[in-house]
């Protein structure tokens, strides 16, 4: 389970992220949308630690992920990222070959067992909807793929450490219907397993494939409910406006 | 304004055109009725087309723009809405041919004045014209605090309705002569009782689409 309790972000001097409190429960699949800037990715970036890398950024509230306030000093965040795995929106495979991709979790984390490597790099493979196309070139490069089938390859890679959550940032923007179709599918799939959070710009798919959806705008989250009251009859004003396209 | 939301306007236009025809057609039926009034009820009955008209229409620009535009919350909610409201218009329509042909057929030449009087088919009439302009205003001015006053003259419906069994059977029992004019004018306040269900079920669409309560099935 994820819970954030009165979160507030900071780039600098700029407050990125307003008094935001949450509960995720495990095995659902959430949602997060408004217009662009509002902190969406701020926000998932919280989750695994991902702020931490930019300079001059300040937290204060709990971020807490499966009972442990992420930001604890005993944290380790290689351990933190192993749990919960993400998901970007262009997908950003290694030079390397498709299999050495998704081995990469396990190699870094010194798993040496060839045998479960290559089981490991299978299963992902298969969890990601990915393995039909790829068992017979798992030694050709990345590079070689479709963007569909490279994003696919990017789930199997997060999917190989065996996080418990999966967080997603717009992973279907740069695709065509059919490989987003294929994402939402295996989102569909996935969330038996793991806990999903996503971050997108289309309000169909938040509507197709989450439980859960979150309504952010200029840093607040004005609105968090389940997703089919979100777009039958949400609470806010503001909500209304933005999802019927009625916003500025 | 833009473009999706002209789109909306315009099916709510279709709409309010429709709700004008129909309160047309159930006046002209009831004058029809009131006064004996052939020419006017074959006028009644070659207007129902018109009626259909608007329904199909309003249907399959409702399922273009569904399709088209996939529609949410408040959006989503009116153009279910304006489907089921045209549907319902378009019943009523026919009751209102319905009772446009009972004139036509004249079965009813001999039978007393007071009677009708009795059993108060003006009366119904009149709160079924009300039930249907009230809900009108209800929609266009997206407002539904009439809502609970039309619901409650469809009681007053209701209660006509059951009376008016007692008092057929009744007059019937001695005037058995009449028996046909009798079964044919409980028709008609069947017609005119299912009128009424109708309305509550428009005012119960409007109460969705801008409140998103549901009053369905609770009464
Ligand atoms: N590294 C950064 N340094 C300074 N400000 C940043 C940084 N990253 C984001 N911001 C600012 O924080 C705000 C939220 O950014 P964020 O990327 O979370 O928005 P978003 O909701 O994901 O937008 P989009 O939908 O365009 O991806 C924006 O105003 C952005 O300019
Ligand atoms: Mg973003």
């Amino acid at each position: 389970m994820i819970e954030t309790k009165h979160i507030d972000f900071y780039y600098g001097a700029f407050h990125a992220l307003k008094d935001v409190s949450i509960r995720i429960e495990p095995h659902t699949v959430t949602a997060f949308i408004g217009p662009s800037g509002c902190g969406k990715s701020t926000f998932l970036r919280l989750f695994n630690r991902m702020n931490d890398l930019i300079d001059g950024v300040r937290l204060t509230g709990e971020c807490i992920v499966d009972g442990v306030n992420i930001y604890n000093k005993s944290v380790q965040v290689d351990d933190l990222r192993k749990k919960v795995g993400m998901v970007f929106q262009k997908p950003n495979p290694f030079p390397k070959s498709i299999f050495e991709n998704v081995a990469y979790g396990l190699r870094v984390n010194d798993v040496q067992n060839k045998a479960f490597i290559t089981q490991r790099v299978e299963e992902s493979l298969k969890s990601a909807a990915l393995w039909e196309e790829v068992k017979d070139k798992l030694k050709k490069s990345a590079f070689e793929l479709s963007g569909g089938q490279q994003q696919r390859l990017c789930i199997a890679r997060a999917l190989a450490v065996s996080p418990s959550i999966l967080l997603m940032d717009e992973p279907a923007s740069a695709l065509d219907p059919i490989s987003t179709s294929k994402i939402e599918e295996l989102i569909h799939v996935l969330k038996q397993e793991y806990t999903i959070v996503i971050v997108t710009h289309n309000m169909q798919q938040a509507a197709r494939v989450s439980d859960r959806t979150g309504f952010f705008m200029l840093g607040e989250l004005v609105e968090y409910s389940d997703t089919k009251k979100m777009f039958l009859n949400p609470e806010k004003v503001e909500t209304q406006n933005y999802i019927t396209g009625r916003f500025g | 304004m833009k473009h999706t939301e002209k789109e909306l306007q315009a099916l709510k236009d279709a709409v309010s055109q429709m709700w004008m025809l129909v309160m047309s057609q159930l006046e002209k039926s009831e004058q029809a009725f009131i006064n004996n009034d052939m020419e006017l009820a074959r006028e009644v009955v070659s207007r129902e087309k018109r009626v259909d008209a608007f329904e199909l229409k309003i249907d399959s620009d409702c399922e273009n723009y569904i399709a088209l535009y996939a529609p949410v919350a408040i959006d989503l909610r009116l153009v279910l809405s304006l489907i089921k409201i045209s549907i319902t218009l378009e019943r009523i329509g026919d009751f209102a041919e319905g009772i446009a042909r009972h004139v036509i057929d004249a079965d009813c030449a001999t039978i007393e004045p007071e009677i009708m009087k009795e059993l108060r088919c003006e009366d119904m009439f009149a709160i079924l014209r009300s039930m249907l302009s009230d809900s009108f205003t209800a929609f266009y001015s997206e407002d539904t605090v009439l809502s609970g006053r039309i619901l409650s003259k469809d009681d007053e419906i209701d209660h006509i309705y059951r009376r008016s069994i007692d008092v057929l059977a009744e007059y019937l029992a001695d005037h058995t002569s009449l028996i046909r004019c009798g079964l044919k004018t409980m028709l008609l306040i069947r017609k005119l009782e299912r009128i009424g269900d109708h309305c509550s079920n428009i005012v119960e669409e409007i109460v969705f689409y801008v409140d998103a309560k549901v009053l369905k099935h609770q009464g």
